[in-house]
């Protein structure tokens, strides 16, 4: 049997990228979808210590009841170590019990910046939007109070502007020395931004995104072309590792069987 | 500085005069939404996003009409979602003239349509805001105090049109928000089990429910099951939220249906695209199916009962077989009637 999976999906590619960048005996503060799976994963493989956190109250359950079809769904609670609501929850982050957050947006800029609220123009338009978003959420709260947060996106140009239209999440704002610190966070920001194409970090001095790895079937340059802006090419980015055989069976028959999110296809 | 709802001046002045006894509230959910909901009201919306939202009392609320209301939540989905539905239908009926949220749509189920609608035509206006900044300013509410400070999310676009004001802590000097107490005119909160008193034992995650009934001047509480008083107060300790701060008692079991209510029925995947459906065609310009959904499942019935009464038998008791979440299931005796 071959090591690797032939026929792995993009969704199955973010959620194996996910699940091997978390660290095993770390607090996780996920979101719906992808980031339970992949929490999911790292507890079946490398991190079985992996604590998560719900924004809705939920610490430490067993994700074994099925995937919650919401951070306040009862499938967040089963066999939680502790169980109350979101001001619990994030009054927690804010404590510093949280190393990681899973966050997304329709769209990021090179700082790390998301927008989850609104396209058009800001502020003049706030009461106008081109389109309407859900809005933030928890995800800023995460965003801001988390140590360190994973972002998840769909790898678009259009998702990936050097300006973005709002900043609901605040990344490395404007990319200035300490300017989270200035600004008066507690988290030190984004760590990781996994997309379907390529696996990205943050320079050190500037604060820009720079590209770590690519994804299987995509190159420095099929990465650059589908982003929007400028990215910063290190010399050492490397070609990550497939999902083996055996992390897509652990997806497709263990974690998510009935399909809820990881044959759901990317909105386009 | 404006405030929404009552001022903490005015929310305390409130509460001076207000009857605390212990009394038995229980009245029908009519009743309730006509005494306590006036046109203009601020309205604190409980639960998050689909679970416990309170959807018997909103469905009363279209029934009845209300306008001009302000809806404030922290996530919410299909409570906001079946206002605006309402509004979007029949806008001198029943209309919404200003949310503050933190995010309204319906997780797995999809984006919220209406939302998009209102905005997008500039039909309502909104204070966007954080998860933590609405649980935080019930919570400042419920505290008495007119402000409670946050350290997030600072650095966001949020604060350029809400109200929090950033400024240096007095004693680390570093910048933090200040958020703005909420006191809703009226908390809907739906809840497992209550008693006749009002006291609330809520299973599951309390979301904000307690900060937002206890921020609240009034309270309309709807529960699946009415349970003994000598059950609730065996655990005091477990009581989510406590008599005095509730004004009506209604038990309406499935009063959170098509959502969850934890320990007794899970998202109904069937009903809530359904619903959500409805609202996207209406988005996109075809009224017909969001028209007749109010008139089958709300204008068309009298009570939740009557929706109830209108879904398959085998759809409900699917979403009771597979709600995984526990209850204290032996610690009460349901009230007889």
């Amino acid at each position: 049997m071959p090591k690797y999976s032939e026929d792995f999906t993009p969704q199955e590619m973010i959620v194996v990228a996910g699940s091997r960048t978390l660290i095993d005996n770390k607090v996780v503060f996920a979101g719906t979808g992808l980031p339970m799976v992949a929490i999911t994963l790292a507890q079946l493989t490398h991190g079985p210590g992996i604590v998560p956190v719900f924004e809705a109250g939920a610490v430490g359950p067993e994700l074994s009841r099925g995937l919650p079809l919401s951070v306040g769904g009862s499938r967040t609670t089963y066999k939680a170590n502790y169980l109350l609501g979101l001001n619990s929850a994030f009054e927690l982050t804010q404590r510093g019990f949280c190393d990681f957050g899973f966050i997304g947006g329709a769209e990021i800029d090179p700082y790390g910046n998301l927008n989850s609220t609104m396209m058009g123009s800001f502020p003049d338009g706030y009461n106008k939007p081109k389109t309407r978003l859900p809005g933030s959420g928890g995800a800023s709260d995460m965003a801001c109070s988390c140590e360190r947060t994973i972002i998840i996106m769909v790898h678009e140009p259009r998702r990936f502007n050097e300006k973005i239209d709002y900043i609901t999440s605040p990344g490395y704002l404007d990319g200035s020395p300490n300017a989270r610190w200035r600004a008066g966070m507690a988290g030190q920001g984004p760590y990781r931004v996994i997309t379907t194409k390529a696996i990205m970090g943050f320079d050190d001095e500037t604060k820009r995104m720079k590209l770590i790895a690519t994804l299987p079937g995509e190159t420095v340059e099929s990465v650059q072309e589908a982003t929007g802006f400028k990215l910063i090419i290190p010399d050492d980015v490397y070609a990550f590792e497939p999902p083996t055989v055996e992390e897509v069976r652990l997806i497709r028959e263990v974690i998510d069987p009935k399909g809820y999110f990881v044959r759901k296809k990317i909105k386009e | 500085m404006y405030w929404t709802g009552l001022s903490p001046d005015e929310a305390r002045q409130f509460l001076a005069n207000k009857d605390k006894s212990k009394r038995d509230k229980r009245i029908s959910l009519k009743e309730a939404v006509q005494k306590y909901v006036k046109d203009g009201d601020n309205l604190g919306i409980a639960g998050f996003v689909n679970a416990r939202q309170p959807i018997a009392i909103v469905h009363e609320i279209i029934r009845q009409g209300r306008k001009d209301l302000t809806l404030s939540f922290q996530s919410a989905g299909l409570a906001p979602e079946y206002l605006a539905g309402a509004m979007c239908l029949d806008d001198s009926k029943n209309s919404i003239k200003r949310m503050e949220l933190a995010y309204l749509a319906h997780e797995a189920f999809g984006i919220s349509p209406l939302l998009r609608y209102l905005t997008e035509n500039s039909l309502i206006e909104l204070e966007d805001w954080s998860n933590y900044n609405m649980s935080a300013r019930f919570k400042a509410g419920s505290m008495g105090l007119p402000f409670i400070p946050c350290r997030s999310p600072l650095g966001s676009d949020m604060l350029k049109t809400n109200r929090a004001v950033v400024q240096d802590c007095p004693f680390t000097d570093r910048p933090i928000m200040l958020l703005p107490a909420s006191h809703p005119n009226v908390a809907l909160v739906h809840v497992q089990e209550a008693d006749i008193y009002g006291n609330c034992r809520i299973q599951g995650p309390t979301f904000t429910c307690p900060e937002i009934a206890m921020a609240s001047a009034h309270c309309i509480v709807t529960c699946d099951r009415l349970i003994e008083h000598d059950d609730m107060t065996r655990y005091p300790n477990r009581i989510s939220i406590p008599y005095f701060s509730v004004d009506a008692v209604i038990e309406v079991p499935y009063g959170a249906y098509p959502g969850n209510s934890g320990g007794l029925y899970y998202y109904d995947e069937k009903h809530i695209p359904e619903f959500r459906n409805a609202c996207e065609k209406f988005r996109k310009g075809d009224r017909a199916p969001l028209q007749e959904y109010y008139d089958n499942y709300i204008f068309g019935v009298e009570n939740t009962t009557g929706f109830i009464n209108k879904i398959p038998l085998s759809q409900i008791q699917y979403v009771e077989k597979i709600e995984p979440g526990i209850r204290l299931d032996a610690a009460y005796t349901v009230l007889g009637s």
